[in-house]
């Protein structure tokens, strides 16, 4: 338990401080330095972990200052205004959240721009409630009838302050920040893993959106006066710099950060002049010197990944395959003359398509030919312009991929998409999204359930990575891994959603001739388990080896289908791939 | 209300010039100076150090205004390879945002010399054509607007030919299509960034001479031209410069007929307005929508 250790040594510096430095000056940049690190430490949560984007972060500090002065100004506790302002913070977390769902890069900057800008202006013209420009008097804040003092608010807002790191580090080194991570690396990825992705987009904001109006909130009752002149563009840009300049998405980077953006100017003040000259030059500075911030440069060079499991001792070699591949109810699947096209360009032309039980599927075809938007409409990624898909019975037409997962139907990618950030072991995790039970409130506080859980799947994922002959390697950075190995990841991790059907999309590309008989022993393995498998492949060794049948796409028809047999002698085939009587005429002349 | 939409087209205008400035380094690499404002406003100051000297030199006007907008555009697109080579390239892609803050810091620097230079207070910038008012029926236009509109129309259209017709123009939209192979063909991918931060900041230049006589300059007018201006790019479709035309026009006019019915809430529009737009048109009027391949 090194980490309460932690956490109660950082409790009794806290609660020492103010005899420490016995000077209401001190005790009052203390105060500030805490709220504005709560501010960049929910920050740090979306911007680091979701990979999202936020230039309005401003908007939300106004809206928790306004919200909870008003309410007590009204005659609400102090409490439960602050609990309030909270609250109303969240959902306008969401509301911007779900704004800019389908905006992306400088779009959704803009968004959450136009936000902070909107509360911005509001709060400096609609005087008659927020007193604009001249500011808002609020009583003195009072915890269960006592009034706080300058220590003893100081000390309030050291225990939130406390309790929003305890929260946020557990989150992050919960399934919760897990996800975060996964959907910032790869949103499709995510999906495909049964990720709801705008949900837990959603979910991120509103977490960060909360952090910030807490730290508004505890910003406005410093000095139980505040005006609309704090919540300018520059403030949200400068909680950003915090993020990234402490270092984005790691654990440390939010206090580094605050130092930086808090402590700094504090220091630069005496030269008023020159301050926004100096703040801009070190800016500049750390993000050229240290691009994955102060906090990521340093553990570049220590090397010290924060993680939170070793690689965990390996089960028992009991069988080949992991239980989560026990017997499994096989595909069922039906598709429909289905038609995808792009701006009238038609990639995939009426193709019908059965599968069914266990077996395993070819699907080739010249470059071109339609496989990977056939892959796109099976999985979800695309909607297709006409046509049915039928699952099990059921319509699942236009299901997104998370959908589609939850069905069981998923996929790996031709283009790796994998959690580079994350390590083997917790891609594996990550494909078991489905299968948690655990809620928020478990993940959150680290409840025993919640670690029970984490160590049930973590051995499961063992099991997997074991079984596709990576269990060595669980420890490592997904990205640190060769081209087949990350393929073979990619599998464990769709087989961890428990598929009925497993789309595998060139899963041998770029591997090694060893790591090719791997992923065809996983191939041979997963179908006698039951689950039915779609093989797209260009290694035709590979295709006629493992597959039962196999589908031959041409400029987006359907040109043939039969066991490996016939496929290879069929002349519609040979011509699609070397060519027809003409291209043979031109070749020899 | 004609009224209204007349100076609206006009401030639209100007609007739409710095836009442009967004647009081309956004297809070229990507990013973008978010300090855009700041160098607007740097812009307008030199050009009004300027336009003082040169006149008081006894030039004619036309020259002086002339020679005024070449200093400017030269000096500024000095600046804009400045913080190529300074604030973007040596990011490198380990994140994909912070050109954003890298950008923001060169220009606090920015703001900070130029209030060092010019001092703290509102400077007014007399337009070089006097305060003459044109009357057209009900609506009544001053020389300076006369002067913006032909200015927008003509930098509009130098712009427009030479993204479209010019070889190095060309080569531009090369490197954005796709830097490997423009590279392929014998064009620096690099060389053409730091073209393009020199095109855009001197259009943001110009645009400062422009709005200075409107607006009246100081060391902290850039933060929000800059932030509307990138909303005009925003809601026309970053990667189109006709739509950042209409974007900002239509910008200029919302803002000038709202400011009729309250001036109050005249900012809030241009905020309303985007945010409607992205909601049904994520990526603005006229942007193309990529459809991603997995």
């Amino acid at each position: 338990m090194k980490k309460w250790l932690l956490y109660l040594l950082i409790a009794l510096a806290l609660y020492f401080f103010p005899w420490l430095f016995p000077s209401s000056y001190y005790v009052h940049m203390a105060q500030g330095f805490l709220y504005t690190y709560i501010v960049v430490a929910g920050l740090n949560l979306l911007v680091g972990l979701s990979g999202q984007l936020s230039l309005g972060h401003a908007g939300f500090y106004a809206i928790g200052a306004y919200v909870t002065g008003l309410c007590t100004v009204a005659g609400v506790p102090f409490l439960l205004s602050l609990l309030l302002g909270v609250l109303i913070c969240a959902g306008a977390g969401g509301l911007v959240a779900m704004l800019s769902l389908r905006a992306k890069g400088p779009y959704l900057a803009m968004v959450t721009i136009a936000f902070g800008l909107l509360v911005e202006i509001v709060a400096n013209r609609w005087v008659e409630v927020t007193g604009g420009p001249a500011g808002l008097y609020l009583p003195e804040a009072k915890l269960f009838g006592l009034g706080l003092g300058t220590v003893s608010y100081y000390w309030f807002i050291a225990v939130i302050a406390l309790v929003v790191t305890v929260l946020i580090d557990n989150l992050f080194t919960s399934r919760y920040g897990r996800t975060f991570r996964a959907m910032g690396n790869s949103e499709v990825a995510a999906a495909t893993a049964g990720v709801h992705v705008r949900n837990w987009k959603v979910l991120a904001f509103a977490i960060s959106a909360c952090t910030a109006g807490l730290g508004g909130a505890l910003f406005a009752f410093q000095n139980a006066y505040f005006n609309s002149d704090t919540f300018t563009f520059d403030k949200s840009i400068l909680f950003l710099v915090g993020v990234i300049v402490g270092g984005a998405g790691t654990r440390l980077g939010p206090l580094v950060g605050t130092i930086v953006i808090f402590l700094l100017p504090q220091w630069v003040q005496s030269l008023y002049n020159y301050h926004l000259l100096i703040f801009g030059g070190i800016l500049l500075l750390s993000l050229i010197a240290l691009p994955e911030g102060i906090v990521g440069g340093i553990q570049r060079i220590f090397k010290q990944r924060n993680q939170y499991s070793g690689t965990p001792s390996l089960p028992a070699p009991d069988s080949d395959g992991p239980s989560q591949m026990g017997s499994r109810d096989g595909a069922d699947l039906n598709v429909q003359a289905a038609v995808m096209e792009f701006d009238g360009f038609r990639a995939v032309d009426a193709i019908d398509l059965q599968i069914k039980g266990s077996e395993v599927r070819g699907l080739i075809g010249p470059n071109g030919s339609g496989k990977s938007t056939t892959v796109n409409m099976l999985s979800g990624v695309y909607v297709p312009t006409k046509g049915k898909l039928s699952w099990k019975g059921v319509d699942v037409t236009s299901f997104p991929p998370h959908r589609m997962a939850a069905a069981g139907i998923t996929r790996t990618f031709q283009n790796l998409q994998l959690f580079h950030e994350l390590t083997v072991l917790e891609n594996v995790m990550l494909g078991f999204h489905l299968h948690y039970r655990k809620g928020f409130a478990a993940n959150i506080l680290h409840t025993p359930g919640f670690l029970r859980e984490e160590s049930h799947f973590r051995a499961e994922a063992m099991r997997l990575l074991q079984f596709v002959g990576l269990a060595e390697k669980a420890g490592e950075q997904a990205a640190a891994l060769s081209y087949g190995q990350q393929r073979l990841v990619e599998i464990a991790r769709a087989l961890a959603t428990k598929p009925d059907l497993l789309i595998l999309d060139e899963p041998a590309a770029g591997a090694s001739l060893y790591e090719v008989d791997n992923i065809v022993r996983v191939i041979r393995k997963v179908k006698d388990s039951g689950i039915a498998i779609l093989l797209v492949e260009h290694h035709m060794e590979i295709v006629m080896n493992v597959c039962d049948t196999i589908t031959v796409l041409d400029f987006g028809k359907k040109i043939a289908e039969g066991d490996p047999a016939f496929i290879k002698n069929h002349p519609q085939v040979i011509e699609a791939y070397l060519g027809g009587e003409e291209v043979t005429k031109l070749v020899v002349g | 209300m004609l009224q209204a939409i007349v100076s609206g087209l006009i401030l639209g205008s100007i609007y739409a010039i710095i836009a442009q400035g967004y647009y081309i380094t956004f297809v070229t690499n990507r990013t973008m100076n978010f300090g855009q404002g700041d160098f607007l406003m740097l812009g307008a100051l030199v050009g009004l150090t300027t336009l003082g000297t040169v006149t008081s030199a006894g030039m004619n006007l036309f020259v002086s205004v002339l020679v005024t907008m070449v200093v400017v555009a030269a000096a500024m697109a000095m600046l804009g390879w400045g913080l190529e080579r300074g604030a973007i390239r040596p990011l490198g892609h380990v994140l994909s945002v912070g050109w954003i803050l890298s950008t923001v810091a060169v220009s606090l620097m920015i703001r900070n010399i130029a209030m060092l230079i010019w001092g703290r207070n509102v400077i007014p910038f007399p337009s070089p054509f006097g305060n003459e008012v044109y009357r057209f029926g009900s609506v009544g236009i001053t020389k300076h607007e006369i002067f913006v509109a032909i200015c927008a129309i003509v930098i509009m259209a130098c712009l427009f030919f030479f993204l479209n017709r010019s070889l190095l123009g060309k080569a531009l939209a090369a490197v954005a299509f796709n830097p490997d192979a423009a590279s392929l063909m014998g064009i620096n991918p690099r060389r053409m960034a730091v073209l393009a931060f020199a095109l855009s900041s001197a259009l943001a230049g110009v645009g400062g001479i422009l709005v200075g006589p409107i607006t009246n300059t100081a060391f902290f007018m850039g933060a929000t031209l800059g932030l509307k201006a990138f909303a005009a790019a925003i809601i026309g479709g970053l990667t189109n410069p006709l739509g950042i035309l209409i974007g900002g026009l239509l910008l200029g006019v919302i803002e000038q007929v709202f400011s009729l019915y309250s001036s109050a809430y005249k900012d809030a529009s241009a905020f309303l307005l985007i945010l409607i737009v992205l909601i049904f048109m994520p990526q603005g009027l006229l942007g193309k929508k990529v459809k991603e391949k997995f």
